[in-house]
């Protein structure tokens, strides 16, 4: 079968992802939602780097897995932080930056 | 379709139904031989009366486990509620697939590997599965719409995935030893250079102490601990639901125990069994019976260390996982590149 | 057989069994397994291909991503990511990523869900909130950009040099093993590693920093 199954896969779940970031107004399912763009991109990597026979492929998708879940973390403990405050987890009272 | 297929497919039926069997009744009996032990320890019998040293014991709990009634808590998210127990018994039990439990038997002809699976990177698999089994507690707790539930849930997850992490580091010092992640390589590194508990003590001492903490058993049971939780996590479930949690429990235990025996007790090593010039097969079952009576004494080890200290409170804990442990850990990690570069494990 | 006339077998299976005798939900989940346990027996030499099981977690992983987006309960989100991450490592294990696959179910799976889990569980979250639905000129944007964005992936891939077949066993014996992803982290990329152990350290420390109680 074609590596282009994994590519349509991939350019599906970033989709889903990205779509899920805009609809959603809960931070955490935001953030969940994020964590599956970035999946959707290292499945991207791997499939490449099995057609290139080149493990660079697999070593950059390592990485992206060490920043998303660096990220996740920061991310996590801002919500905290935030939830401490403003008792709330929807993204659009967190707006006195607003104008 | 391979033409090798049906007979590895039955090869491994039947591998993978011998050790459930035997882990199912190996559970059953680890109850009875925490009762007999704890009783003996605290200078009383234990169960006695139910068939001769009360061996049938673990039948009648069986059958009282099945004849309660299993209540659900009104307002829990019932889905969740009924899938926890079973998210923490299948990791479990998983975990079986890639331990040796000896060498190969020949029968007819087949050379049998007595492994269900020789995984390439066997070492993490067990990992993965440990750190997926975390979820069960977290979900048992959540799901059950009780504060003590949640807060039991709560402690126990964060108190495994500290453990793990210097789990995850005793294992690693292995590793660099065995140059591989099989563990099959690590039992016959271990054939070659000793066992790693001589050279590895430190590590040993890390990986038994996060294998307790892993398991939540005493000292470090505080999330379930009945005076302080009432039941933590396990409070809202009953019958036959609150068994799986119970033989959840005493699955990770032998889990524990083999994971321990494979890698720094030798797996199925006999030292010095070569000098016999037993028959392969002779030799092989063995083996295998070694590997039964190390786990086994690390099982006993189990119990006799939760009826003799009391438990740690949770600060203790999490200070002792990460203040203590970690570092340990990684100072250990420092002697076994040293050992490497002296070329003496 | 094609994947997808055996899913719609399975659901009209289902759907006959509920239209019979409605209100009993197991008798209907035992139609649909009846029919895919039959269909998985009249047609057992798929199973043995990569075809079937490449189609099979793809489904699942995208409907588990679809759950996470719809579901307004915060929980089953997080555990259907979860699902969707064990597709994905299924998939890295197809694509020869041996390694790569397990690390994604010990740390993604394994680690970063279980502090999603945490979360949900410190702060209680039970609360369902309606979507962010756009209406009038937004939804119509989104369908054309939707539209659009498929329009291009499509082209982009009928247009590619060299369609690749994967075969699981075209490579090397060292490829996707621990041993050449570790060669290539220590040897080519061993500052890109450094920097990412220095990058772990800080979300370490800022993420303990901002999550801190201050005592007033």
């Amino acid at each position: 079968m074609r590596i282009d199954f994994f590519l349509v896969m991939a350019a599906l779940l970033f989709t889903i992802g990205c779509v899920g970031v805009l609809v959603r107004r809960n931070i955490i399912v935001m953030l969940m939602c994020i964590e599956i763009m970035l999946n959707a991109v290292n499945l991207t990597f791997i499939a490449f780097s099995h057609e290139l026979q080149s493990m660079t492929g697999q070593v950059f998708a390592l990485f992206v897995i060490t920043v998303a879940a660096c990220e996740a973390a920061v991310g996590l403990a801002i919500v905290l932080a935030l939830y401490r405050r403003r008792r709330t987890t929807d993204a659009d009272d967190a707006s006195l930056l607003r104008w | 379709m391979d033409p090798r297929l049906p007979a590895l497919l039955l090869e491994s039926t039947a591998k993978i139904a011998l050790i459930f069997f035997v882990n199912l009744t190996a559970i059953a009996y680890l109850t009875w031989l925490e009762r007999r032990v704890s009783a003996w320890i605290q200078d009383r019998r234990g169960p006695n009366r139910v068939g001769p040293f009360g061996l049938l014991q673990p039948l009648a709990d069986g059958v009282k486990f099945i004849f309660k009634e299993a209540i659900t808590p009104p307002q829990a998210h019932v889905v969740l509620y009924l899938l926890a127990p079973v998210i923490i018994f299948v990791p479990a039990m998983a975990t079986f697939a890639v331990i040796p439990f000896g060498p190969s038997l020949e029968i007819l002809g087949r050379t049998i590997p007595l492994h269900v699976a020789d995984v390439d990177s066997g070492v993490l698999v067990i990992l993965g599965l440990s750190s997926l089994g975390v979820y069960g507690i977290a979900l048992a707790g959540w799901s059950s719409n009780n504060k003590y539930s949640l807060l039991g849930g709560l402690r126990s997850s964060a108190q495994l995935i500290s453990y793990e992490m210097a789990l995850g580091f005793a294992v690693v010092g292995v590793l660099m030893a065995t140059g591989s992640l099989r563990l099959t390589d690590v039992v016959t590194h271990q054939m070659q250079y000793g066992w790693n508990i001589l050279w590895q003590l430190p590590g040993f001492l890390i990986f038994l102490i996060a294998a307790f903490a892993e398991t939540n058993r005493l000292p470090f049971d505080l999330p379930e601990a009945e005076s302080e939780l009432v039941a933590g996590y396990h409070t809202e479930y009953s019958g036959m639901r609150f068994s799986m949690f119970y033989m959840a429990e005493y699955a990770n235990m032998i889990t524990a125990s083999a994971l321990a025996v494979t890698m720094y007790l030798g797996g199925y090593h006999v030292p010095g069994l070569h000098l016999l010039n037993l028959p392969p097969n002779v030799a092989a079952i063995v083996q295998v019976a070694a590997f039964t009576a190390k786990t086994a004494f690390f099982l006993f080890v189990y119990v006799w260390v939760r009826w003799t200290l009391p438990r740690f409170r949770y600060d203790q804990l999490m200070n002792i996982g990460w203040k203590g442990l970690l570092p340990l850990a990684l100072a250990h990690i420092l002697w076994v590149a040293f050992l490497i570069l002296m070329e003496w494990a | 057989m094609h994947l997808l006339t055996g899913l719609v077998i399975v659901v009209m299976a289902a759907a006959l069994v509920r239209a019979v005798a409605p209100g009993k939900p197991i008798l209907t989940a035992l139609g649909g397994g009846i029919a895919a346990a039959a269909l998985l027996v009249a047609f057992h030499q798929d199973l043995a291909g990569t075809d079937f099981w490449a189609g099979t977690i793809g489904f699942l992983a995208i409907l588990s991503a679809l759950i996470v987006v719809i579901h307004p309960n915060p929980m089953v989100s997080v555990l259907s990511l979860i699902l969707n991450l064990i597709c994905l490592a299924l998939f890295y294990l197809m694509l020869q990523a041996q390694t790569l696959a397990i690390l994604q179910v010990i740390v993604y799976a394994g680690a970063i869900m279980v502090l999603f889990v945490f979360v949900i569980m410190l702060l209680n979250l039970r609360a369902e909130e309606g979507l962010r639905i756009g209406r009038g000129v937004q939804r119509w944007g989104a369908i054309a950009g939707g539209i659009g964005f498929a329009t291009l992936v499509l082209w982009a891939l009928r247009h590619r040099q060299g369609h690749a077949w994967m075969e699981p066993g075209r490579h090397a014996g060292e490829f996707g093993t621990a041993a050449s992803l570790g060669g290539l982290l220590f040897g080519q990329y061993v500052f890109a590693t450094e920097a990412a152990s220095v990058l772990l350290i800080a979300a370490m420390v800022g993420a303990v920093l901002l999550a801190k109680r201050r005592l007033e």
